[in-house]
């Protein structure tokens, strides 16, 4: 009798197993349905291919909005341009505040925007003149001082926040007196009447077609909230304003936002009633935008496969500004000299950087664990600055054979016949590679780079012996912990395709280390007077992109894609973040409610 | 009784402090600090301004200094300001919360709902079938991790069936203080409070359990059935109470536990809560709030065996404290 209720007992248990086991199936991976799943894991994406901009041809009707936030790391709330720093604040900010000037496809200041611009002969002094009908939400109009306060509070040495670190900020005329506390105002910027403002600049950088800030802070709002205090104010964090097409009405703090229309747009009346932003898990957002709880998000390519085909929702994609590296420990940084020291030993031979790049197949690891979503890279400009972008770089393309004769040629043999090469000395070779852990395509990602390095001979290790989390990696790179050899890493580019900021000889954030006179001279050069002529410019940094892949203090590896699913009934949206062919004013829907599939 | 809570009181003191040094030493040991990495989004930045910043936030200063400032602050009720979210992190608890004590106790009391009565049946009625289904379940709800069975809950009845919201405290368009807002809050709730409740029952079924069938051969019990006492009565009258006991003393650590939140409920349904918010300041080394959220559970923890102890001395007039 006991074994019976025991046999039922299991049975039931095995039962509830099964039924959970189907739901997830069923939940999870419900494209399994479409018959060519199959085929779809192994198929190649291009994100060439994507449309930029969503298709609908339907009529538009007074709706809402619902954009979905996807993000891990949290909404902080702080809404403000001069002192937002996570990205879903950034994502937030752009319905109710823009800058004064918009930007073109080469992210270049235009005069379409709520300003216009003249720059000087001598290239080194702007005057912005901000349009008569451009008011902020409080119905104050949006004047010249307003963009003289957001230079003041960034220069002040109260500021909290992390815009004053632009080298185009802190090459005004008169900021460094201003921000070490010796004048109270900035001598290079002047009102000149109350919608009329000029910033000069002590050298003339054409980073200022790309990089000038324009973002003006509403004085008359926030004046009298000390600098310090101006983070934490209710006036950023919960009732904000600004001047763009859509007034925010409530924030419910680290969940979501309501914005209603703002009728004295300056640019007209924005077609949609209002929007809705709220904070999606990662985890949920396919099903989120499966049934119509989201209009738009931004979509995590790794997920892209499993979403692909859903009926209700069209992706539509672009490159983002951004590339993968795999950079090379060639020195240190002299925080007192304030300057990078080439002084490693273990990389200075330039075969042997060379051999590393023509070792691994990025090709591989873009289609195999990217789906084709990223792809290889070959120049440190991505393809995302179609002005600068040199497209007849060659890069380093897969070829092991090239990789050990370089090798060969180094010095590099193996001596003892282990199958692993010795350095030139004949002593023991170990390359110690550090690699970033998150994600399911990490730890394969990080094996295949050091399998591929092994085929050509070479003996490389993970730091540690395994990935690093995100703050040890960036503590560990930042600090050229000399545990570190090769180093896996990304960089977002920004709009300024200038990057000195990145390379220069001068600047922390050269995690290689990597110092050269030709290459001061061309990044010098690429930021002079000389180079507000596209053509020179684009030459040097052609130069410049043919230098850095011939010496490779750095192996770029991938670029990548960005994708938004946006909802069918979702009109006049596109995926280029910096909004040159399209504008929230005119995003719409054409019926009241989202369709879900 | 007095007596005891004060001397109680009075340990608290060295016990906090330790603590104290624990989690200040522990978190400045964590790799990396809030400016580390945050700035490959943002490579508009130089050495100099970097450096200036750290100097501003006193992150330059040794880990001593460091910690005599924090605890200064920290005694006259300062928990310092949050580097992430730019604003004091009193603030930044105030707002979440309310959110989270709401999540904990409706978890509590629908644990406590579900879990008394299966408790009682299987208790009383070992062995039989409803017994071996309650203790099935509850083995199984031990071990089911609670992300996957969240996830699970989600699909299931936030988008497969769409019964309930599936992200987020409230609906953002209802208008605060009306009917609807309660409403919107009620429902956002019940999805993750019930996730939390349905994994969370097996301390409770199994404590009451066996206290009951501990009970059930006792001496008194045996002579209240000799007496002719009906069996309802025996159990309601006296077996349950005497096994509630080390549920009620279990009590104190519970309520005290529920200003902790739920780290996996509250991210997978986006729930804007203090579980969240630790992990979030984890991952990014936001230490004044990390230290905040330990230091406040710490206390709460010994709160929490202070209450336990005053409650069982309550409800148990055979325990005495002198």
């Amino acid at each position: 009798m006991r074994r019976k209720w025991h046999w039922k007992f299991f049975s039931v248990l095995a039962g509830i197993i099964l039924l959970l086991s189907a739901c997830s199936n069923s939940s999870s991976t419900s494209s399994n349905k479409e018959p060519n799943q199959n085929k779809q894991t192994s198929q190649k994406e291009d994100i060439s291919k994507f449309p930029i901009a969503v298709k609908n041809d339907g009529k538009l009707v007074d709706g809402v909005l619902t954009y979905g936030l996807v993000y891990d790391t949290p909404f902080e709330g702080t809404l403000s341009r001069a002192f937002y720093e996570g990205q879903p604040d950034a994502e937030v900010l752009q319905f109710f505040d823009e800058p004064l000037l918009r930007m073109n496809e080469n992210y270049e200041i235009t005069n379409d925007g709520a300003a216009t611009y003249e720059l000087s002969n001598d290239k080194k002094t702007i005057t912005i003149k901000i349009k008569d009908n451009v008011n902020w939400h409080d119905g104050e109009p949006v004047k010249a001082e307003d963009l003289e306060y957001a230079y003041l509070v960034i220069g002040n040495k109260d500021y909290t926040g992390v815009r004053y670190g632009d080298a185009l900020i802190q090459d005004i005329v008169g900021m460094e007196e201003y921000h070490s506390g010796k004048t109270n105002k900035i001598s290079g910027i002047k009102v000149i009447d109350d919608k009329t403002l000029s910033i000069t600049w002590k050298h003339a950088n054409p980073s200022v077609l790309t990089g000038i800030w324009t973002s003006p802070l509403p004085k008359h709002y926030l004046k009298d909230i000390p600098i310090k205090q101006l983070a934490q104010s209710d006036k950023i964090r919960k009732n904000p304003i600004g001047f763009g097409p859509f007034k925010i009405k409530k924030i419910v703090p680290g969940e979501s936002v309501e914005f209603v229309r703002n009728d004295d747009y300056w640019e007209g009346k924005p077609n949609l009633k209002g929007v809705i932003v709220k904070v999606v898990s990662p985890k949920v957002v396919l099903q989120s935008l499966k049934k119509g709880e989201i209009d738009i998000a931004e979509f995590p390519t790794d997920q892209y496969v499993n979403a692909k085909g859903t009926k209700n929702i069209q992706f539509i994609g672009a490159i983002d500004l951004a590339y993968n590296y795999i950079g090379f420990k060639l020195g240190h940084w002299d925080a007192k000299k304030q300057e990078n020291v080439m002084d490693n030993p273990k990389f200075q031979n330039k075969k042997l950087r060379q051999a590393m790049a023509y070792a691994i197949d990025n090709q591989a690891v873009a289609d195999k664990l990217y789906h084709g979503l990223r792809f290889p890279a070959t120049t440190l400009i991505p393809p995302s600055f179609p002005g600068y972008y040199d497209k007849t770089a060659k890069g380093y393309s897969y070829n092991p054979e090239k990789a050990k004769k370089l090798l060969d040629e180094a010095g590099y043999k193996d001596k003892d016949g282990d199958g692993l090469r010795e350095d030139p000395n004949g002593k023991k070779f170990t390359i110690n590679f550090l690699s970033m852990s998150g994600g399911d395509i990490a730890e394969p990602l990080a094996k295949f780079y050091i399998q591929c390095w092994k085929d050509v001979g070479l003996d490389v290790q993970l730091v540690d012996g395994r990935l690093a989390e995100f703050n040890s990696f960036y503590d560990m790179v930042e600090k050229d912990d000399p545990k570190v050899d090769v180093f896996a890493a990304a960089w977002y580019t920004g709009t300024d395709v200038d990057p000195y900021g990145l390379y220069g000889r001068d600047v922390m954030f050269n995690y290689s280390r990597w110092v050269n006179d030709k290459n001061d001279e061309l990044l010098e050069k690429g930021h002079s007077e000389q180079a507000f002529d596209t053509e020179y410019r684009k030459e040097i940094y052609n130069q410049w992109q043919e230098l850095m892949n011939e010496e490779v203090p750095v192996i770029p590896t991938l670029y990548r894609s960005i994708i938004y699913a946006v909802n069918n009934r979702v009109k006049n949206y596109s995926a280029d973040v910096y909004q040159f062919n399209w504008k929230w004013k005119d995003v719409g829907v054409t019926s009241e409610t989202p369709e879900v599939e | 009784m007095l007596k005891f809570i004060l001397r109680r009181i009075v340990i608290m003191i060295p016990q906090l402090f330790l603590l104290s040094i624990l989690v200040f030493l522990l978190a400045k040991a964590m790799p990396g600090d809030a400016l580390t990495g945050r700035l490959a989004n943002n490579p508009k930045m130089d050495a100099q301004t970097l450096a200036e910043m750290k100097e501003k936030l006193g992150l330059n200063d040794p880990p001593y200094v460091q910690y005599v400032r924090w605890i200064k602050n920290l005694m006259q009720g300062d928990l310092g300001i949050s580097y992430i979210h730019q604003q004091p992190v009193t603030d930044l608890l105030s707002e979440r919360i309310g959110n989270t004590l709401l999540l904990s106790a409706c978890i509590l009391i629908l644990s406590y709902i579900i879990a008394i009565p299966l408790g009682i049946v299987s208790g009383r009625w070992t062995n039989s079938l409803a017994d071996k289904l309650i203790v099935g379940y509850s083995y199984l709800s031990f071990a089911t991790p609670l992300f996957i069975f969240a996830l699970l809950m989600l699909f299931v009845f936030g988008f497969i069936l769409g019964w309930f919201p599936t992200g987020g405290s409230v609906n953002i368009q209802v208008e605060k203080g009306t009917v609807d807002y309660y409403i919107s809050k009620i429902n956002h709730l019940i999805l993750p409070s019930l996730s939390g409740a349905l994994l969370s029952t097996v301390g409770t079924i199994q404590y009451l359990r066996n206290e009951i069938i501990d009970t059930k051969i006792k001496d008194f019990v045996k002579t209240a059935r000799a007496k002719g006492v009906p069996e309802s009565r025996i159990y309601s009258r006296h077996i349950l109470r005497n096994s509630f006991l080390p549920i009620a003393a279990f009590l104190g650590y519970e309520i005290t536990g529920l200003i902790g939140g739920s780290i996996f409920l509250e991210s997978i349904f986006s729930y804007p809560g203090i579980g969240q918010l630790f992990l979030q300041s984890i991952m990014q080394r936001d230490y004044s709030v990390i230290t905040a959220l330990v230091m406040i559970s710490g206390l709460a923890t010994l709160l929490g065996t202070l209450l336990s102890d005053i409650i069982l001395s309550a409800v148990d007039p055979r325990i005495r404290i002198e």
